[in-house]
């Protein structure tokens, strides 16, 4: 069987991944690289195409067209193989209420076998990850609370020590103390070098942990970047003009590229892309502009912009920027 | 080990409020010449930040000499770094008080009114001045 070449330091390489369910396309001509050992945030809307994507990536749907190499592998071929180096937390974990904490590891293991066949390297490490969790071995899951079945999901992730981790949205509806221990792993996993894809809502926490994000709606794919690319590139400028009668935005043939605006009779606020801060000061030069302020948004800020993506009409579209 | 923490309502980027924790600390002689600092693996599941993060701040305080490798263990505080950690506080200090003024000066407030508002927060801070700590 010959190997997927896989371009040197990516985790996952993605191209033209087109998935549709009747008349609705769920991903549509998706294309990205999640390099090793980044922690690469997949945000977007409920039904934007994370999950389905997650999916596809991990051999469990398959594609009706387009490219996917995950760990050099190809999972529509080679799913099996895939899963069994990707640790993965779904967003809902299915898990046997009737066992025990500890039962589910041992079960779990029999999937893990090492190279001699055996299953100690996933239940020492199962073990591990149980007691650095506090959780009880002996208790149900069914008597367990919402966030220890979180962390034993986590634990049957991390016990087979994947190269890859996948999180769907893990930690939605979780208490704090639980999300940090989440975090700490993934920080950690990163720390040895290995590979987190995160999907989530929690922004504050994607742009503390993540070194790349990548932004999908509708199914289409809005920026792939490194974060601290997008933070240093994305400005929000708060103008206050001499009259009600201002620019409705950027004029044609500026450096600043348009991602939202919002207006107000002599004020607006432009969340705008530019090469630096300076290229920003440019603005204050504009007619009828009395004030400027450049400000640095949280990476919320940035998100909530392309969604809300309010331009006048005649303001260029928006290229897709992929680094 | 030292114990570093972020202001969530700081908005500069994590890996320069790092750097600034480090040189308060160094400046303040919590961390002392020789002293390691924690690993970028430790030190980055301690604050909950990427392990980049880590390493683009103590890169910058290598490049600023402030830190050094050393061979099989990690970094440690470079000598001579108190005294320059110490420069560096009050540079940090000044800039963020021109910041507070040049906000101030586009607020088109009387200077003399500017000058009352300082005085007055100073006091709130310090208790009464000449600097001896009694209201």
């Amino acid at each position: 069987m010959i190997q997927a070449q896989v371009r040197a330091g990516a985790a996952i390489q993605v191209e033209g991944l087109i998935k549709r369910y009747g008349k609705q396309t769920a991903v549509d001509g998706l294309s990205l690289t999640v390099p090793e050992g980044s922690i690469f945030g997949l945000l977007g809307e409920n039904g934007a195409g994370k999950t389905t994507t997650i999916q596809m990536l991990l051999g469990l749907v398959r594609p009706e067209s387009g490219r996917i190499e995950v760990l050099g592998l190809d999972p529509v071929r080679r799913g099996l193989d895939v899963r069994r180096r990707t640790g993965y937390v779904p967003e809902a974990p299915v898990l046997y209420d009737w066992m025990t904490v500890a039962e589910i590891g041992w079960f779990a293991a029999g999937f893990h076998l090492d190279s001699q066949g055996t299953t100690s390297g996933y239940q020492y490490l199962y073990n591990e990850l149980m007691r650095g969790f506090d959780l009880p071995p002996n208790k149900k899951i069914k008597a367990l609370s919402k966030g220890m079945r979180a962390k034993v999901s986590l634990s049957l992730a991390l016990a087979s020590d994947p190269s890859l981790l996948v999180l769907d949205e893990p930690t939605s509806g979780l208490d704090i103390l639980v999300r940090r221990d989440f975090l700490e792993s993934m920080v950690d996993l990163a720390g040895a070098g290995r590979t987190v894809v995160l999907s989530s809502h929690q922004l504050g926490e994607v742009e503390r942990v993540a070194s790349h994000v990548a932004l999908l709606h509708s199914g289409k794919l809005i920026l792939a970047e490194p974060l601290d690319e997008l933070k240093s590139r994305t400005f929000l400028l708060s103008l206050t003009f001499a009259s009600r009668d201002h620019l409705a935005g950027p004029p044609g043939g500026s450096s600043l590229e348009l991602i939202d605006i919002s207006d107000a009779p002599r004020q607006a606020h432009w969340l705008v892309r530019a090469a630096d801060r300076a290229a920003c000061e440019a603005v204050r030069a504009l007619p009828g502009v009395e004030g400027l302020q450049i400000e640095t948004p949280s990476l919320e800020e940035i998100y909530i912009g392309y969604m809300r993506a309010r331009r006048p009409a005649l303001a260029p579209s928006l290229a897709v920027h992929v680094a | 080990m030292i114990l570093v923490d972020l202001n969530a309502a700081d908005d500069r980027p994590i890996y320069g409020q790092i750097a600034d924790r480090v040189k308060f600390a160094v400046a303040a002689g919590v961390l002392r010449p020789g002293d390691l600092v924690p690993s970028v693996r430790e030190l980055s599941k301690q604050l909950v930040v990427n392990p980049n993060t880590v390493a683009r701040a103590y890169r910058d305080l290598q490049a600023e000499g402030l830190l050094e490798s050393v061979r099989g263990m990690g970094l440690q505080v470079a000598e001579g770094a108190a005294d320059r950690c110490r420069a560096a506080r009050r540079e940090m200090v000044r800039q963020r008080l021109r910041h507070a003024i040049e906000e101030a000066s586009q607020s088109k407030l009387d200077p003399r009114e500017i000058e009352t508002i300082m005085h007055e927060e100073w006091v709130r801070v310090n208790g009464q001045d000449n600097g001896d700590g009694r209201s």
